[in-house]
């Protein structure tokens, strides 16, 4: 794998720090008047998904990260796996239950989503920015309040809960914002 | 834009109104010269010149500093110069490949007494805020807890490692200088004005040591480095052991060494009179007076 030198960092490259794939969010170069320029970087660990810093002297290296951000189409879940699709190659990959968390919810069968891959295995999955999800559960709804002024918690069929707004019944339709978890309208 | 430029040469007009009320001279040097700096850490653009004659090397000036100690050491007393200088391989969002610098000497003056004079002249310019005057040992102690004088190399590794900072250095004063970047520069952020002083002896560059401590400043706006003053040395045995370490480095890290400035030295023997002197970054203070 090609190793990069700071004065290559730039945001998204993918570099491994301790073992684990990381992408870069900032790198920000600090010159003294007198001494060496140093790299102050952020990264977000694409395993953990957390955020850390690290310091490095101009001119070090680190190894890139064999990582590919593929569009696939979610398949089915067995309770165990979730499945996704390449189009393109219709190569199949699996992701364990446990590293769903953030977006079991958002996860329409049939849907395009973006798989990160390192070394050829996914590693996290983004769905896209707007699903349709069937409300299952909800208060009743109140007739002709249609500015939807107040709102009301609804269980989605995938699980997650999205406040919506007095007027959505079960049974509805919605479009879910992914990135903020709200209401985007009906359809 | 006209108001720019305006205010702009206001501020000129301002600092050379400043020296000459205290008789300090403006002079000017040379840019174009035919030996690069052989600082560690800065690189002097280079470039080939009478190529229809007999082809040479000729560098740009990364700061006047050796060409106004030749003055200074044949009897040119008090001065100062406002000029561009250059720098290769620059990067980061406050550096430039070109920027205007102000570099003055002053005669007789101990660094505290240039401290107070680079004070009046910014509260001259609008800097009227309150100044803060921390001991790089001070500074280090109060916003790090690490006692950096007597903190040798490993025991700075170590500390550095805990903080997450890169510790693979060749010399223990590029770690100290890592480790004051980002453990004590942003905390000077919330002081308008702060000046920082005594260096640790293996950062003395050209200035006088003095058992543990080098005398030379920095001076902080509001977290950004602006000015570098130092307690000049005299002698020319003294600039020729600091150039010639200066070359065995870049050599080791594998950047060209230069032949020795053996003009500078010819220039200088008559030694510089005792004197302190201070560049500084005339664009990063002017950006800072549009702030305040």
């Amino acid at each position: 794998m090609a190793y990069y030198s700071t004065s290559q960092f730039k945001n998204g490259l993918k570099l491994m720090l301790d073992g684990n794939p990381c992408s870069i969010i900032s790198n920000e170069i600090r010159k003294p008047g007198k001494g060496q320029a140093s790299n102050k970087v952020k990264f977000k660990d694409l395993i953990t998904g957390k955020t850390l810093e690290k310091t490095f002297k101009s001119g070090e290296s680190l190894e890139g990260a064999d990582v590919m951000e593929l569009d696939m189409q979610y398949l089915y879940n067995d309770g165990n796996e979730w499945n996704f699709m390449d189009p393109n190659t219709f190569d199949q990959f699996t992701i364990n239950d446990s590293n769903m968390d953030d977006v079991r919810g958002y996860l329409v069968e049939q849907d395009m989503c973006v798989v990160t891959l390192w070394n050829n295995n996914p590693i996290s999955v983004a769905p896209p920015n707007h699903v349709l999800l069937e409300v299952v559960d909800t208060d009743p709804g109140l007739k002709g309040d249609t500015a939807g002024t107040g709102g009301k918690p609804a269980t989605m069929n995938t699980g997650v809960v999205v406040q919506v707004p007095l007027f959505i019944s079960i049974g509805e339709k919605v479009k879910v914002d992914t990135r903020t978890n709200e209401y985007a309208g009906r359809t | 834009m006209r108001q720019a430029l305006i205010k702009k040469a206001k501020l000129l007009e301002k600092i050379r109104a400043f020296f000459d009320h205290q008789n300090v001279l403006e002079v000017q040097t040379s840019y174009l010269l035919t030996h690069p700096t052989t600082d560690v850490y800065i690189d002097s653009i280079s470039m080939q010149v009478n190529k229809d004659i007999a082809i040479q090397s000729k560098y740009l000036h990364t700061s006047p500093e050796l060409e106004m100690k030749k003055l200074l050491a044949n009897g040119s007393g008090d001065i100062y110069q406002i000029c561009q200088v250059f720098r290769d391989n620059e990067q980061g969002s406050e550096n430039f490949n070109e920027f205007t610098m102000l570099e003055y000497y002053r005669l007789g003056f101990d660094i505290h007494q240039l401290m107070d004079d680079v004070s009046h002249l910014f509260s001259v310019l609008g800097f009227t805020q309150e100044i803060t005057k921390f001991s790089y040992a001070q500074a280090f102690s109060t916003f790090a807890n690490i006692d950096i004088l007597n903190s040798d190399f490993n025991a700075l590794k170590k500390i550095a490692k805990s903080h997450d900072l890169c510790t693979d250095f060749e010399w223990i004063e590029d770690l100290q200088i890592l480790m004051f970047t980002d453990l004590v520069e942003p905390k000077l952020a919330q002081y308008p004005l702060c000046f920082i002083y005594d260096y640790p002896s293996e950062q003395s560059a050209l200035a006088r040591i003095e058992g543990r401590i080098s005398h030379r400043f920095e001076l902080y706006l509001s977290g950004i480095e602006v000015a570098n003053g130092y307690d000049e040395l005299q002698y020319v045995s003294e600039y020729q052991q600091v150039f010639a370490q200066e070359n065995q480095r870049r050599f080791e890290l594998g950047k060209t060494a230069f032949a020795q400035n053996l003009d500078f030295f010819q220039q200088l023997q008559n030694p510089l009179p005792q004197c302190a002197g201070v560049a500084i970054g005339v664009d990063r203070l002017f950006s800072q007076i549009d702030q305040i």
